[in-house]
């Protein structure tokens, strides 16, 4: 008798009906399947109803076979200063973010027109400043952003593209508000995993995935070689794209090895290239073999230590001179960084207008400057209510969480703000939208970002959607892989 | 093809094959001890073994006990079983885009397991699974390689990695034969036999009549049987020449001069010249061919002309060549 009814316990009635959702709190905050209500918005509906239909224990099942795949694919990262050189993969949750036609289409253009504002500023900013001399952007700010590359004054970059592969990160604030939290626009990583999520998800869901008209992403690696090819300097015949990566022990080696593998070329290391008299050649059994177009998952400093004088073994010597001259192409380009500075940021909407004669079509969050005196006396007086961050770090490190902060963390901050006024900036904590996720057998909300990935060749194209990353930690706001984040498929549907 | 991805498939490909014949080994050792009812030195086979694999010393400085639990999971000494999947696994990481998805999730399958606590205790609880399930992965691995990718240059230096590696494998274990300390008996030349899975084809060849003499004919000089050093010897001339595309029989570089004097001293010579000159100095004289064409693909393939005369290689080599 007891152990029967022990099992009745541990095996609860085969159908969950709506009970996967019927303890489900928003908290007060905006949640992409209930808005700010307490039913499924309609384009979720039929999540909602599958996730419900799913019998006790499937979820899990299919949540480990995901895991398992993953794994077993090499679909890992590697965390530094955590063991040298730990492979773990990245956590994944079943639940896709749906997000409607109409609400995607107001994202790509506000994107488009983001991406071709900041290549404006780029090319004026090495190319005598108009932006400055006009007093739009104070020139002081450009010239002292860590990426600035006074070696690239001048220089014409192949089609006055300057970031042709861009990862701008989305939040959703406690309306629902979709605003642009940073710009990537030196190496963004991430892609891989929206592309792999995609796989997974088709084979977990198939006939979900069909019925809800859900637009496809596979096309991305086509549409990059496409931009990288768009930029060889030799147009006649096929132009030879390589991809350089600092190799194996990058945390985002999984990446680049897919890329290339999905656009059929090759994966470099430095000691695969080398120049001379002015072009860039790879090595082969056969030889050396020029090379058009380079895209490169380094940062500017690694690429050339004859250049930045420094001892990077990952770059190639003389490979900045070959730029240059012209014989070899980079994507992105050097000297990106100056635009995604999170100083350089607060005047993105200044840029739009100057640039493009237009509103920006997507909102950002208000940031706060250390360097003006005004702002940093209000950072400094509202620590515990603001979130500030290092200018030029990316991967969510070096960040203050003013209200999940000691007040020995606010007072290091403080001093910190003090010594290097430009190097921080704060933002008033946005209460980031939340998802349905599975969490140790329950489902509850965890909040969300989005990171889509613009291409900027011919033509501006964005694959549909992007990374959707969640902090699984509970109440977290922090999305970044590398602090304990997670992914989610995201679903734009076609209607 | 890039020089670096030609270079790592062929030592993915070696290590996979030194997995392969070093568990053999060892399987082989262990049931040997069984045979002999412990009236023999056991440590005896061990020696040899050891001591064919240039691995005395690092046993004897290791905090291993047992030399089986030694060469299958030491951290240290590199050519350890678990130590040549890590580097297998680790080479095709590098070149991922190059091979099929099925190869690589069965090379990291298996690297996962051996760098798990359930390896060493599947090992202590029934050590034929484990040997099992090293040996079977290899040959799934070298099918995968023949039945699921280009057969291109890629696929041939995996293939020259793979006959390399094989025909250095072979040639230590008959070298244990001449390391002995007293004639080698029965029992040794099954085991040697046995460490080149050649038992069978052996039998069918020379129906038992189990001599140093003839066991040494066999897997020096057996024309088909596929880990004769005769076997691998070709096999490694035809991919060079198919790799430069050079006719066989003339050379257009060192790598495939040196295979070429290798192939002429096992296709015109015979047991009785080796016997004559001495087994072991016969099979030394063989290895180093055999190290100075690995070398010279190396030299040929990876290294650009004015590189060759720096003393050191490329450092990422350094690891790899050092296990030559």
């Amino acid at each position: 008798m007891a152990q029967n009814l022990q099992i009745n316990f541990s095996n609860p009635p085969f159908r969950m009906s709506s009970n996967r959702f019927s303890t489900y709190q928003a908290n007060g905050y905006f949640d992409e399947m209930f808005g700010l209500g307490s039913s499924p918005l309609t384009h979720y509906g039929e999540i909602s109803s599958r996730f419900s239909d799913l019998q006790s224990g499937e979820i899990e099942a299919k949540q480990r076979q995901a895991a398992a795949s993953f794994l077993e694919h090499g679909v890992t990262f590697t965390v530094y200063g955590d063991d040298e050189g730990t492979e773990r993969i990245f956590p994944f949750d079943l639940i896709p973010r749906i997000i409607p036609l109409c609400e995607w289409q107001v994202v790509e253009q506000g994107l488009s027109q983001r991406i071709v504002a900041l290549n404006l500023f780029l090319n004026d900013v090495y190319h005598g400043g108009r932006i400055m001399k006009d007093g739009v952007i104070p020139r002081e700010v450009v010239e002292s952003s860590a990426h600035f590359r006074k070696e690239m004054v001048g220089f014409d970059v192949p089609r006055d593209i300057y970031v042709h592969i861009c990862g701008s990160d989305l939040i959703r604030d406690g309306e629902g508000k979709y605003l642009v939290l940073e710009d990537n626009a030196r190496c963004p990583s991430g892609v891989s995993y929206l592309l792999e999520n995609r796989e997974i998800m088709k084979k977990a869901f198939p006939l979900t995935y069909r019925q809800m008209s859900v637009r496809s992403v596979e096309a991305y690696p086509e549409i990059l070689l496409k931009t990288l090819e768009y930029l060889s300097p030799r147009q006649s015949g096929k132009p030879v794209c390589v991809l350089l990566s600092p190799g194996v022990y990058n945390s985002a080696y999984f990446e680049h090895t897919y890329l290339a593998r999905q656009m059929g070329i090759e994966i470099v290391e430095g000691k695969d290239l080398i120049a001379i008299d002015g072009f860039v050649y790879m090595r082969t059994t056969h030889g050396l073999v020029q090379v058009d177009v380079i895209y490169r998952r380094m940062d500017d400093e690694f690429l050339d230590p004859a250049f930045f004088k420094n001892d990077s073994l990952l770059g190639v010597s003389g490979l900045m001179d070959c730029y240059l001259r012209g014989n070899v192409a980079l994507a992105n380009g050097i000297g990106t960084g100056v635009a995604d500075d999170k100083v350089t940021y607060a005047y993105v909407p200044e840029m739009i207008r100057y640039y493009l004669g237009q509103d920006p079509i997507l909102e950002q969050v208000p940031t706060y400057l250390c360097w003006k005196e005004e702002d940093r006396k209000f950072v400094l007086d509202n620590l515990s209510e603001l979130v500030v961050k290092p200018a030029n770090e990316s991967g969510g490190y070096g960040m203050l969480v003013g209200s999940d902060s000691t007040q020995k963390e606010r007072k290091e901050f403080a001093d910190r703000i003090k010594a290097c006024p430009r190097d921080y900036i704060a933002q008033p904590i946005v209460n980031l939208s939340r998802h349905p996720t599975f969490c140790d057998g329950e489902i509850e909300g965890r909040h969300v970002d989005l990171r889509p990935f613009i291409l900027y060749g011919d033509d501006v194209e964005i694959v549909p959607g992007g990374l959707t990353r969640v902090a699984l930690k509970k109440g977290s706001l922090v999305v970044n892989s590398s602090q304990g984040g997670g992914s989610k498929d995201t679903w734009v549907l076609k209607e | 093809m890039l020089s670096r991805v030609a270079d790592t498939l062929y030592w993915m490909s070696r290590f996979v094959e030194r997995a392969e014949g070093i568990t053999r080994l060892v399987e082989v050792n262990r049931d040997t001890e069984l045979e002999s009812g412990g009236s023999q030195d056991d440590l005896g086979y061990w020696h040899s073994a050891l001591q064919a694999m240039c691995a005395e010393r690092e046993f004897e400085t290791s905090k291993w006990k047992e030399p089986d639990a030694f060469i299958l999971f030491s951290g240290k000494w590199s050519s350890s079983v678990l130590n040549c999947i890590n580097s297998a696994r680790e080479n095709a990481r590098m070149v991922r885009d190059q091979l099929s998805e099925q190869i690589w999730v069965e090379l990291n399958s298996l690297y996962h397991f051996l760098n798990h606590e359930d390896a060493a205790r599947e090992y202590g609880e029934d050590a034929s699974v484990f040997f099992r399930r090293i040996i079977r992965f290899s040959l799934v691995f070298q099918g995968l390689a023949d039945a699921t990718i280009h057969q291109d240059e890629g696929w041939r230096f995996m293939s020259l990695g793979k006959y390399l590696e094989r025909s250095d494998l072979t040639s230590r274990v008959l070298d244990t034969l001449t390391l002995l300390d007293s004639e080698p008996t029965r029992l040794d030349l099954m085991r040697a036999l046995r460490s080149c899975s050649a038992l069978s084809a052996f039998r069918k060849t020379y129906r038992g009549a189990l001599t140093v003499h003839n066991v040494a004919d066999f897997l020096l000089f057996s024309p088909d049987f596929p880990r004769s050093l005769r076997f691998a010897i070709r096999r490694i001339d035809g991919q060079l020449h198919e790799i430069s595309g050079v006719p066989a029989g003339s050379f257009s570089n060192e790598a495939e001069r040196l295979a070429g004097s290798a192939l002429a001293q096992v296709n015109f010579s015979d047991i009785e010249s080796i016997m004559d000159k001495g087994l072991h100095e016969s099979i030394d004289d063989l290895q180093k061919k055999l190290i100075d064409v690995g070398q010279s693909i190396f030299e040929t393939y990876v290294l650009l002309p004015f590189e060759i005369k720096s003393a050191s290689p490329l450092p990422y080599l350094q690891t790899q060549m050092q296990q030559q």
